[in-house]
């Protein structure tokens, strides 16, 4: 009797105390354990794939090392071996932001673009930071959909869209008198003129870029039938006419190409593949560019980041030919080379608890976006892990419309306002920030954030509300353990 | 005189030098309005949660001619005029969100409907109307009865299909009925279609809850279509026109006009058309095309005649569908030939 008694008052404590347990679920957050469930990962030295590890072929352990290694140079206006910062930049470095939770991630826990001016990287007197920019928010890229006008307003008849790079090099040692003025984000905020995007992870980007199209066609093809109001479609590249398949709209076809621009973009290198400093879109726009007092500040010629035609001797061949090629050659092989994350069998949440989450996933319909597995890629001729293998990125690569509650108003190739490339899920359980424009932390928010007016994901969130706490609860799950 | 600058001249230097240095102050100052900048403090906000830039989207040569997507949910009835359609909602049912815009492969979500706040049932549960243009479908179908059995082929081995593909009846009329339910989710579609104007028009509820589930369908009694639909009929007629899939082919064209297009796109661009007795082109309708590639298309149409289409030796009005831009590539062998009469 006693007995008894007491259980039911510790089970009415319990409820009483954990209400949570009982009928609701959370996102169980950042997975801990190894980094990528990768053990030997770090936060400094992610895996590559499991042929390069293996240094198959004979040099490109070398090179992956050595594109790790220029992944995280710091770069200066002008002096040393790595200069030509600006004239207008975002960050100094690419591992500033693709770094959770390790080199090649996603936006860290600290905001490296919050503490440029802190940090010498950008002068205090003629920067100041953006209030987007928080120190525990996510690194952010700021566009603004449309031009303003001679009055200052929005014109929503002058679309925009480019990258308006929030630092400027005017006040640094080596910038001369260079004097540019920051974009206006203060007015582009307060006439919600301004969208945000956050770092794409590169984990396992070879694979995705060794998928013919021919396959991503037949993904598509076997969706057509679903019952779940997904209809989705591809973007292009605009040379060719394949499919593009990186950057959040999908507007990018290859790596290097992502490298040359990124290069130019996000730090204001020019390179083999975009040789001019990069104006603003508004001075492209009213034809002003750079003036010419911000020019070739690096002193070295165009482009800042060229051939090595001469490297120094070493007595191992395969690094001294990783010398040889330009930066954005070796951005681009380090990213290619990199292993996907691994994910968890059993955390969090337990492995029946994963294994019910995955089922779920596909069973309501996020898998007809989230396509689970891409079968297979293309035989390599870099590294045999990249040829005839399964890609687990969870995604079609499709772009598809996501609604108003997601639109940023920036068409990006064959992309409209609204539509996005469905988010590849791999590494998701240690990820940060979720969704273009790292708005939440919160997977439950992401999720609810696929229904709004005008969203090919409405019906398939609407079975995610329909289901029970616990099998939400496995889900979530299921998620973090990518 | 020679070599000597003269006073005059020299004030006249300096006032360009002075001109200059305000222009040069200009661009390295504080900037003006305009591009990236703006300076007003008053300057006027953007709507925030609307899509001001779209992509590739539907739009029509004119604006009264129904279109698939012009349904509404109005009065708790959901009406299309392009199908024919009412559908009554069941009390307590109502639209939260509308859906994404037609698809370039020729998908629709035409509503999606909800149980409202004054909902008092256990469970939840949703109404997905939707319609898949056989002319351009990805699938290798040509009806609706053969659309509902490729769904039911590309189901995952977490579904099990309680109901195969069965003919059933609704309000009068033959649709296809396909029941299938994922244990794991505890979820059962039950999915009715019909075939109407060369389209697949399908109604999907889904919910945990099966009881529910026959209680709208009995509800869809209530449903009012027009006299051609059918699981394997619905090709048009009566006071629509008759649908052909591709009756734009060489043989009944006797004049065309290629669009000439100013941008390269790589977009596909599935255009349905109605011609009228004469075998002009009296109405276009763009499933998904940018603004530029629907005008280069409009003019080019304009010159496009056709051999009228003749039933019992009568001329009458026919609806067909063309892709411009860049079809897609199909993945499986093309379609078996769809409609025809
Ligand atoms: C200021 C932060 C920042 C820096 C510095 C930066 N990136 Fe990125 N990166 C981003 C953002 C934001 C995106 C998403 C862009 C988009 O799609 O709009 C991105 C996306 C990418 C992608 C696309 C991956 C995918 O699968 O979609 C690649 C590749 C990439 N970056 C490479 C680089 C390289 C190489 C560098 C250094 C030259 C670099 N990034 C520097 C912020 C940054
Ligand atoms: C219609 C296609 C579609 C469906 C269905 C869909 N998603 Fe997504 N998902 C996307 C797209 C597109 C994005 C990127 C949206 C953005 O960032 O604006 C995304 C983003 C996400 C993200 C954030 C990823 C990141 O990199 O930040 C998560 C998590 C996610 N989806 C989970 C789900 C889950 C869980 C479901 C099922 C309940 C689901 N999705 C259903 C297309 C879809």
């Amino acid at each position: 009797m006693k007995k008894i008694r007491l259980a039911v008052f510790l089970a009415l404590a319990a409820a009483a105390f954990f209400p949570s347990i009982a009928c609701s679920q959370t996102d169980p957050g950042v997975r801990s354990g190894p980094i990528n469930g990768q053990s030997g990962a770090t936060a400094t030295s992610p895996l590559p794939l499991a042929s390069v590890a293996a240094n198959s072929p004979t040099g490109s352990l070398e090179f992956f090392q050595n594109g790790l290694a220029r992944f995280q140079e710091v770069e200066v206006v002008s002096g040393g071996a790595n200069n030509g910062l600006g004239p207008r930049f975002n960050f100094n470095q690419c591992s500033g932001c693709h770094s959770q939770p390790s080199i090649g991630g996603s936006s860290p826990a600290a905001n490296p673009e919050f503490s440029v001016i802190a940090n010498g990287i950008a002068s205090g007197s003629t920067n100041t930071t953006p209030s987007f920019l928080t120190s525990t928010g996510p690194t952010r890229e700021a566009r603004f959909p449309f031009f303003f006008n001679s009055n200052g307003n929005p014109n929503t008849n002058a679309p925009n869209g480019g990258v308006e790079d929030i630092f400027v090099v005017s006040g640094l040692s080596g910038a001369g008198n260079c004097s540019l003025p920051q974009p206006s984000f203060a007015i582009a905020q307060s006439t919600n003129n301004i969208i945000f995007r956050i770092p794409t992870p590169v984990f396992g980007a070879g694979l995705i870029e060794n998928i013919d199209d021919s396959t991503l066609i037949a993904v598509q093809a076997a969706a057509a039938g679903n019952s779940l109001g997904i209809s989705g479609t591809f973007n292009h590249n605009g040379n060719d006419g394949t499919i593009s398949r990186f950057g959040w709209k999908a507007q990018n076809k290859s790596l290097l190409l992502f490298s040359g621009e990124a290069y130019n973009v996000e730090m204001g290198i020019t390179n083999e593949i975009f040789g001019q400093d990069r104006p603003l879109p508004g001075e492209d726009q009213q034809g002003s560019g750079l003036p010419a007092n911000c020019l070739n500040l690096s002193k070295t010629g165009y482009p800042e980041d060229a051939t090595n035609f001469t490297v120094a001797t070493n007595a191992d061949p395969a690094a001294q030919n990783a010398q040889v090629p330009s930066d954005i050659v070796l951005f681009a092989e380090f990213m290619r080379l990199l292993a996907p994350p691994t994910p968890s069998t059993t955390t969090p949440g337990g492995a029946a608890s994963i294994t019910r989450g995955q089922s779920l996933f596909s069973a309501i319909g996020c898998a007809t976006c989230h396509t689970a597995t891409l079968s297979s890629t293309q035989p390599s001729n870099i590294t045999s892990s990249l040829g005839s293998a399964p890609v687990g990125a969870f995604s079609d690569i499709e772009i598809h419309h996501m609604g108003t509650g997601l639109a940023d108003n920036v068409s990006q190739g064959g992309a409209g306002g609204d539509q996005f490339r469905t988010a590849p899920l791999w590494g998701l359980g240690q990820r940060i920030f979720f969704l273009h424009d790292g708005r939440t932390t919160n997977l439950l928010t992401a999720i609810a954030d696929h229904s709004s007016n005008g969203s090919e994901a409405t019906e398939v969130e609407e079975n995610f509300a329909s289901l029970s706490s616990s099998q939400k609860q496995d889900l979530l799950n299921f998620l973090r353990s990518l | 005189m020679q070599g000597k600058i003269t006073r005059s001249a020299l004030w006249r230097f300096l006032a360009v030098l002075a001109i200059h240095g305000t222009l040069l102050g200009a661009a390295q100052g504080a900037p003006q309005s305009g591009g990236d900048y703006s300076t007003n403090p008053d300057a006027k906000k953007l709507p925030t949660e609307t899509i001001l830039v779209k992509g590739a989207w539907s739009s029509a040569s004119d604006a009264v001619t129904p279109l698939p997507e012009g349904g509404r949910v109005s009065r708790n009835v959901y009406n299309n005029a392009y199908f024919g359609l009412a559908y009554p909602l069941s009390p307590d049912w109502t639209e939260k969100y509308s859906g994404p815009p037609p698809s370039d492969s020729g998908y629709y979500v035409l509503a999606q409907i909800r149980p409202a706040d004054t909902f008092t049932g256990e469970t939840r549960g949703s109404i997905l109307i939707a319609a898949q243009d056989l002319f351009f479908t990805l699938a290798p179908a040509g009806s609706a009865f053969e659309l509902i059995n490729y769904t039911r082929d590309h189901l995952n081995a977490d579904y099990k299909v309680e109901r195969p593909p069965t003919p059933v009846t609704v309000a009068g009329r033959s649709f296809v009925r396909l029941d299938y339910f994922s244990p794991v989710a505890e979820l059962h579609w039950h999915v009715l279609a019909t075939q109407i104007r060369c389209h697949m028009v399908q109604f999907v509820f889904t919910s945990r809850d099966t009881k529910l589930i026959e209680n709208l369908i009995q509800d869809m009694s209530a449903i009012s279509l027009p006299p051609e639909a059918g699981a394997i009929a619905g090709t048009g007629g009566g006071d629509a026109p008759l649908c052909i899939k591709d009756y734009a082919r060489d043989e009944n064209i006797i004049e065309r006009n290629d669009p000439v297009f100013t941008e390269r796109r790589f977009n596909s661009v599935p255009v349905r058309i109605i011609i009228d007795k004469e075998g002009k082109v009296k109405h276009i309708h763009f499933l998904s095309a940018f603004p530029d590639q629907a005008k280069a298309i409009t003019d080019a149409l304009a010159e496009w005649r056709f051999r009228p289409y003749l039933r019992n030796g009568q001329a009458v009005e026919v609806e067909t569908g063309i892709i411009f831009g860049h079809p897609p590539r199909l993945a499986a062998p093309p379609p078996s030939p769809a409609v025809s009469e």
